[in-house]
């Protein structure tokens, strides 16, 4: 468990940043929809990612 | 085989249920608080109820927040913002899907997905068919008439997110569908009971193929029926294909919510997704312990368009008294799986009776078809049951003896005396999808 929980962090680490590099991405589009909607399916997979793995910071690591 | 083979989510399927809880307890918090400031509806609801975020520091206070149902999803519907009304909890324009209910119980109910949603429907079926033990090395069927109701639409995705290949059965009839399974050399079937037990039927009688023996299916999902938990339906669809039948549980505007694993000890319910509570069906009493049947409450944490809390579905389940299951997941067990629909629970002759039960005796005489038919109805101040049930032509067996079996055996598992009907094979009405061989046609008191 205590592995689980180091790679947890690190994985939710990483996953937050390519959530914000998504909404950068977003942000410098101009509007451009081929970025936008695309971006907005990226997002939903990371969204899946977050309920995978970021929602259990904390949680794994108390039980070490 | 490591954690990562056996499981979709080797941390999340494993976690201590202490943990379990405490992820739950966030996880509510965080969609009541959405729902709370989103939906209009929630909103409405819960200051009605004197209700609010903040109110919900500990897991018994879920309790404190009203339940929802389907009469209040029919209320609110084909009003503004058409056609889903005003509990759409994200601007209209992000709605991606349109899906609907089946209706079996009245008025279908809209449901409107987003994008992420839709994406949280297949990652939710993704835990059921990894369990399932589907891998990137199947081909999986799915003869389902793609159309607006939900059913195995997120199976296909899932599937693909799983890494099989899909074939999707669409418009095809039995027939052409069974022929393509044969020649694309499928390995898996996702269908409802009543369709893998009415295309294995088709196999035999209409194109004389033995699907146990000329198919290449070995992994079958079923959803949508008991059948699935019923061992006698289990036996006939594994029988007649030569193939693992598993089982889930799912529905429209709750997600798909459990299913089994290869050791097939019950149902797990997929506890980082949903809370599921039980409730006593006539006094609303909070079911903890094993062996007690209830309805079925439940909240969906992460699907956000349309938000799924403390809905009592009606689904009649109980508590496992298996506590820890051999293939090491936490999530806890339901035994047999949904044993039916607190609406379809009615008092016959003062006894209640659930329509599962009379397909658990039928299904285990091998005499007889996989189709039968019930009708209640009342004469004069008696309830009054009719079973009609299809001879299989090669039984061989006298009727008067089946008779005699089948009247012990349902007496036995439901205390109940049954007007029997045999009826030649094959004429009984066929289903593909939910079948309704339930009739109640008593007046409503």
């Amino acid at each position: 468990m205590a592995d689980k929980s180091g790679n947890i962090e690190e994985m939710a680490q990483r996953i937050s940043s390519i959530k914000q590099q998504a909404n950068e991405l977003k942000a410098m589009s101009g509007g451009i929809q081929a970025v936008d909607r695309n971006v907005d399916r990226i997002l939903a997979s990371v969204k899946m990612l977050e309920i995978n793995i970021s929602d259990l910071v904390g949680l794994v690591k108390d039980s070490k | 085989m490591t954690d990562a083979d056996k499981y979709w989510n080797p941390i999340l399927e494993t976690l201590p249920q202490e943990k379990l809880k405490e992820l739950q307890l966030r996880k509510f918090k965080r969609i009541f608080e959405w729902a709370y400031h989103n939906s209009p509806f929630y909103n409405g609801l819960y200051r009605d109820a004197g209700i609010e975020p903040g109110d919900i520091k500990m897991f018994d206070d879920i309790r404190k927040v009203p339940k929802t149902d389907k009469a209040m999803m029919r209320a609110i519907q084909g009003k503004e913002p058409y056609p889903y009304g005003s509990i759409l909890a994200v601007p209209l324009e992000q709605v991606t899907e349109y899906r609907q209910t089946s209706g079996t119980t009245g008025q279908p109910v809209y449901h409107p997905e987003t994008w992420q949603d839709w994406e949280w429907s297949a990652e939710s079926w993704a835990y059921i068919l990894y369990a399932h033990g589907f891998r990137d090395t199947d081909r999986l069927f799915i003869p389902f008439g793609y159309s607006i109701y939900i059913a195995f639409w997120a199976a296909h995705y899932a599937a693909e997110k799983v890494g099989c290949e899909v074939v999707p059965g669409g418009v095809l009839d039995t027939e052409a569908r069974l022929l393509k399974m044969r020649e694309l050399k499928a390995t898996g079937l996702a269908a409802t009971p009543t369709y893998v037990l009415g295309m294995a039927d088709a196999a035999r009688n209409r194109l004389g193929i033995d699907p146990a023996k000329e198919l290449d299916v070995r992994k079958i999902t079923v959803a949508g029926e008991p059948g699935g938990s019923i061992p006698a339906t289990r036996k006939r669809m594994e029988e007649a294909w030569g193939a693992k039948v598993y089982d889930h549980a799912g529905a429209t505007e709750i997600g798909h919510w459990g299913y089994e694993c290869q050791a097939q000890c019950g149902l797990h319910i997929n506890e980082a997704l949903h809370l599921i509570e039980i409730e006593d069906i006539e006094t609303g009493e909070t079911i903890n312990e094993p062996g007690r049947r209830g309805s079925m409450v439940v909240t969906t944490f992460d699907r956000l368009a349309h938000p799924c809390i403390r809905f009592d579905s009606k689904d009649v389940i109980e508590w496992s008294p298996v506590e820890k299951c051999e293939c090491g997941r936490t999530f806890r067990l339901l035994r047999g799986g949904v044993t039916g629909r607190a609406d379809d629970i009615t008092k016959v002759k003062g006894v209640l009776l659930a329509p599962a039960a009379i397909e658990e005796v039928v299904r285990a005489m091998p005499q007889l078809g996989d189709e039968y038919e019930v009708v209640v109805t009342k004469r004069g101040d008696i309830d009054s049951i009719a079973l009609k049930v299809e001879l299989l032509p090669e039984s061989g067996t006298e009727i008067d003896v089946l008779k005699e079996d089948l009247a012990r055996e349902l007496r036995a598992k439901t205390n109940l005396r049954y007007d029997l009907e045999f009826c030649q094979y094959g004429t009984l009405p066929r289903y593909e999808t939910k079948a309704r061989r339930f009739k109640d046609l008593r007046e409503k008191e």
